[in-house]
């Protein structure tokens, strides 16, 4: 997949982790994800529709997701509340919309998030369309934001 | 000046919440609905002078919210804030010809929040 449709979504993760949220962070090199299921424990996704198809999906370790939700909402949180979920689900909103000013190809429209917790469950990334991850490190913990997008061969 | 926020995620409601009290507007003028359907009852039962409204909700998304209380004879010309994570340009102008007064793009400046509440209280 070129890079014009990864930068956006890298583009709007740094911008909501390091510039709003104020998280230090930086990304590493993205690679193609052949083994997309396995992710961390707690992974928000938001479906991609309209005149493509895809999907977005962040993934943190648990401690990265307290650490994320508790800068967002300005208070410490100790566990996996539905607060944290929450927010974690609001996040993905977040970085798949702002990807959207970018992604000037496709008129997009973004489905509702949903938050996995735990390892039991899959998700349903759009079938023949590869996964691409961007890996994120931080200062509270690093992160993955994943992005599968049907696009132009 | 009462303002009703209406977003699913309970964090950003808070967050706007935070907001609009640091901004100097009382709690009780504070009115919150999770999605579009919930909002339209608020509005039929108390006047709402603002409405801050996300765009992706479950049940009536914003923009239908926006359709539906503009057909209100009390809400013609109510000013309506979008707050939305939605960045396209194509989405910005569908929200303008549907009624929306203003378009904030998440994640949303606190500064720039109190900038457009306070254009509006100076024209009240």
């Amino acid at each position: 997949m070129k890079a014009k449709y990864i930068n956006p979504f890298l583009t709007a993760s740094m911008n909501l982790f390091k510039n709003y949220l104020g998280v230090d962070c930086t990304s590493g090199a993205p690679f193609l994800n052949t083994d997309p299921q396995n992710l961390e424990e707690v992974t928000g996704i938001i479906g991609l529709a309209g005149e493509t198809v895809g999907a977005v999906v962040l993934s943190f370790e648990r401690e990265t997701a307290m650490g994320v939700a508790s800068k967002m909402a300005g208070k410490q949180y100790f566990n996996l509340s539905n607060e944290v979920i929450d927010i974690v689900g609001e996040l993905v909103n977040i970085v798949a919309g702002n990807a959207k000013k970018d992604l000037l190809e496709f008129r997009i429209s973004i489905s509702l998030p949903g938050v996995l917790v735990g390892s039991g469950s899959k998700i349903k990334w759009p079938t023949g369309v590869p996964v691409i991850t961007i890996p994120f490190d931080s200062d509270l913990g690093p992160f993955s934001v994943n992005v599968s997008l049907r696009v132009p061969e | 000046m009462n303002v009703l926020i209406i977003d699913d995620a309970m964090v950003m409601r808070n967050i706007h919440k935070n907001i609009l009290l640091e901004f100097g507007l009382p709690d009780s003028s504070l009115y919150e609905a999770p999605d579009g359907k919930a909002a339209l009852q608020i509005a039929t039962s108390s006047a709402i002078d603002l409405f801050l409204v996300d765009w992706n909700m479950p049940e009536l998304s914003g923009l239908d919210f926006v359709k539906a209380v503009r057909a209100m004879d009390t809400y013609k010309a109510t000013p309506i804030i979008m707050v939305t994570s939605e960045a396209a340009k194509y989405n910005v102008l569908e929200a303008i010809e549907a009624g929306v007064t203003n378009y904030i793009v998440k994640p949303i400046k606190a500064e720039l929040l109190k900038d457009k509440l306070e254009k509006y209280m100076l024209g009240r």
